[in-house]
């Protein structure tokens, strides 16, 4: 009983990291229509970038964060303007494919500057575990849980009320409509990578606070893909519900199977998952209906 | 079209054939004689590297048909590889069958897996297929390290080299034979798989698949035989890996090397024939020129940071992806293509 609390309880909350990242993969998707699947290295630089001013570079928290939040919105920036910019209304292949070029350019960058391959972010969450009833989770999870709806929260308020937001959603809904009315198209695609790159790179770092950062990240981002095939893609709700179902999936699966299969079957999953939703809901459970049936 | 000045078709045959003129036949006589004698005067070293060059080149043109001609993105196609190296390397070690059959099996066995992900293509398309291959790269790869009893886990297994009829290719230049004639094999059969029914059929789907169903071309059929084929030679190119290097693991597989063989059928140019044989010399002869140069560079520059060897590979690779998608999206093919006009027509090129 204490077993499976504390496996749904972890779930939980490994799962709102999950969803964090994901939701960062649909707002892309739903401004631009490109694919990210940039996603897992976005979340690696980002943490190792946290790491190089936290511990290498000594910074303080309360300049080293921002300063993470800056570069995340760089990065963003940097890779909107130089490589989907050129690429507007080019094949969906091509836009797929940049996004691995971008993927393996990143995974150079971060082996490059931070050659060791295992490093641990300094504590940022007390220590001491939480008895929660019989489970006992330590504290990084249900902080992570928080500050992940914290951030739900803050995102669905600025899409509700922002003009930013506001002109993010119509573009979504409909390009031309929105040129028509004079958005700035391009700023809102720019807007919206950069938006994504913020919350990869604190999901990533909430994941880093609970696993150490290691090329595992990398699978972290790929896992979040898994959330955003089964909340449908260019769904927020689906993000927020099929995160968590994932992590618990993952979280009770790997608890339960893995004296009956064996070890590592944490880690594929999610792939399962995505193998079982294309063939059975390919469009997910909160997504538009509007893939090509075929 | 693409055919030199003042050379005409009289008949059916000549309409179809390859190659067209007296000068084709001299030129690729002259490439297979080159290619042929290499070992005589191409040290073990360049014969490793060609022979990894032939490799990647089947294992591409695989990648080609699929996502060239059909338009299906697969993004494990080193999953895909690895099937086809343990199955003949399970088979040949442990069960003691012949190379030539163990061969033919490792592509059906990599083709059948191909078939069972390429499934949902039938219903979804783009990224939803992308984050499909990405999916069997990764369950492919954990049961191979986590089914030990067969494959050796992650500690690898060890592969006898190949041999039909006695004979042994236990040397880099006896097995450079054997890989370049079966590259040689493989796009000749590439190259009319293209041109003919099965190849039209994959050309209409990729350009619109809708369309191509009202014109009867059955598409369950058709995307299916082109994951099959696609990965039948990924399998083809994988058991070739796995007698060559005669050790496999699953760090030879990843999702990197995966990502790595899109680049390279994109530089070469999607849809062609040669841009796979491009792309795979280009981005192979890349690696070998990064790896040479960059521990000189390293010892010439003390200032360089500690993975810049490990590092500068991946940077380069993704930057050459990156770049050929902006600039040049059909890739050097479509050089090669304007090139040869140029030479047709030269000195009067108006």
């Amino acid at each position: 009983m204490a077993e499976l609390l504390q496996y749904t309880i972890t779930g939980i909350a490994v799962g709102m990291v999950y969803a964090l990242i994901a939701l960062g993969f649909a707002l892309i998707w739903k401004s631009s229509s490109i694919a990210n699947l940039a996603l897992g290295q976005l979340v690696l630089i980002s943490s190792w970038f946290t790491y190089g001013m936290l511990v290498q570079a000594k910074f303080p928290y309360w300049l080293g964060f921002p300063l993470t939040v800056l570069f995340a919105i760089f990065l963003g920036w940097l890779i909107e303007r130089l490589t989907l910019r050129p690429l507007i209304a080019q094949p969906i292949l091509s836009l797929i494919t940049v996004t691995l070029g971008i993927a393996y350019f990143l995974e150079g960058v971060v082996t490059f500057v931070w050659p060791m391959s295992v490093a641990a972010l300094p504590r940022l969450f007390p220590q001491e575990p939480v008895r929660l009833g019989p489970a006992v989770v330590s504290q990084e999870y249900i902080w992570a849980a928080l500050v992940s709806l914290l951030l739900f929260g803050l995102l669905s308020l600025f899409f509700k009320y922002h003009k930013m937001g506001i002109a993010m959603r119509a573009t979504a809904d409909d390009q031309l409509a929105v040129q028509a009315c004079g958005v700035p198209v391009t700023s809102v695609f720019s807007t919206s990578w950069m938006f994504a790159c913020v919350v990869a790179a604190i999901g990533g770092v909430l994941i880093s606070c609970i696993g150490g950062i290691t090329y595992g990240l990398v699978e972290t981002g790929l896992k979040s893909f898994s959330v955003v095939i089964l909340g449908g893609l260019d769904s927020f709700v689906g993000c927020i519900v099929a995160g968590p179902i994932i992590g618990l999936c993952e979280n009770l699966g790997g608890g339960y199977l893995t004296p009956l299969i064996g070890p590592g079957i944490k880690d594929i999953i999610p792939f399962i998952i995505i193998i079982i939703v294309m063939v059975f809901k390919p469009y997910g459970l909160f997504g538009e209906k509007r893939i090509e049936r075929i | 079209m693409d055919l030199p000045c003042g050379t005409r078709n009289f008949d059916y045959t000549s309409d179809t054939a390859v190659l067209r003129t007296k000068t084709h036949w001299l030129l690729l006589f002259l490439l297979l004689a080159f290619v042929f004698t290499a070992p005589l005067y191409w040290s073990n070293y360049w014969l490793s590297i060609a022979n990894l060059i032939g490799i990647t080149i089947i294992a591409i043109t695989g990648l080609n048909i699929l996502i060239g001609y059909c338009g299906q993105l697969s993004i494990g196609h080193a999953g895909f590889m690895a099937v086809g190296a343990y199955t003949t390397a399970v088979l040949t070690s442990k069960l003691g069958i012949p190379f030539v059959a163990s061969l033919l099996c490792a592509g059906l066995m990599a083709g059948c897996i191909g078939i069972i992900f390429g499934l949902p293509s039938v219903r979804v398309k783009g990224f939803y297929l992308a984050i499909t291959t990405i999916a069997a790269q990764f369950i492919i790869i954990w049961v191979i390290n986590h089914w030990t009893s067969v494959t050796g886990g992650f500690v690898g297994i060890k592969v006898a080299p190949a041999s039909i009829a006695g004979f042994t290719f236990n040397s880099e230049p006896r097995q450079f034979y054997l890989i370049m004639t079966i590259t040689a094999l493989v796009i000749f059969f590439a190259k009319n798989l293209a041109r003919g029914r099965v190849g039209r059929a994959f050309i209409a789907i990729r350009d619109n698949d809708l369309a191509a169903e009202v014109m009867g071309i059955n598409l369950t059929y058709y995307k299916l035989l082109a994951f099959f084929i696609g990965c039948f030679l990924a399998g083809i190119a994988g058991a070739l890996f796995a007698h060559w290097s005669r050790f496999l693991n699953a760090e030879h597989f990843t999702l990197a090397d995966s990502i790595l063989y899109i680049g390279m059928v994109i530089i070469g140019g999607l849809g062609t024939t040669i841009g796979p044989i491009f792309g795979a010399i280009l981005i192979r002869l890349l690696q070998q020129g990064i790896m040479y140069i960059s521990p000189v560079l390293e010892s010439a520059f003390p200032a360089l940071p500690a993975g810049f060897t490990t590092g500068i590979g991946p940077m380069v690779f993704g930057l050459v992806i990156i770049l050929f998608l902006i600039l040049e999206p059909r890739g050097i093919a479509h050089r090669w293509t304007l090139f040869k006009a140029a030479y047709r027509l030269w000195p009067f090129s108006y």
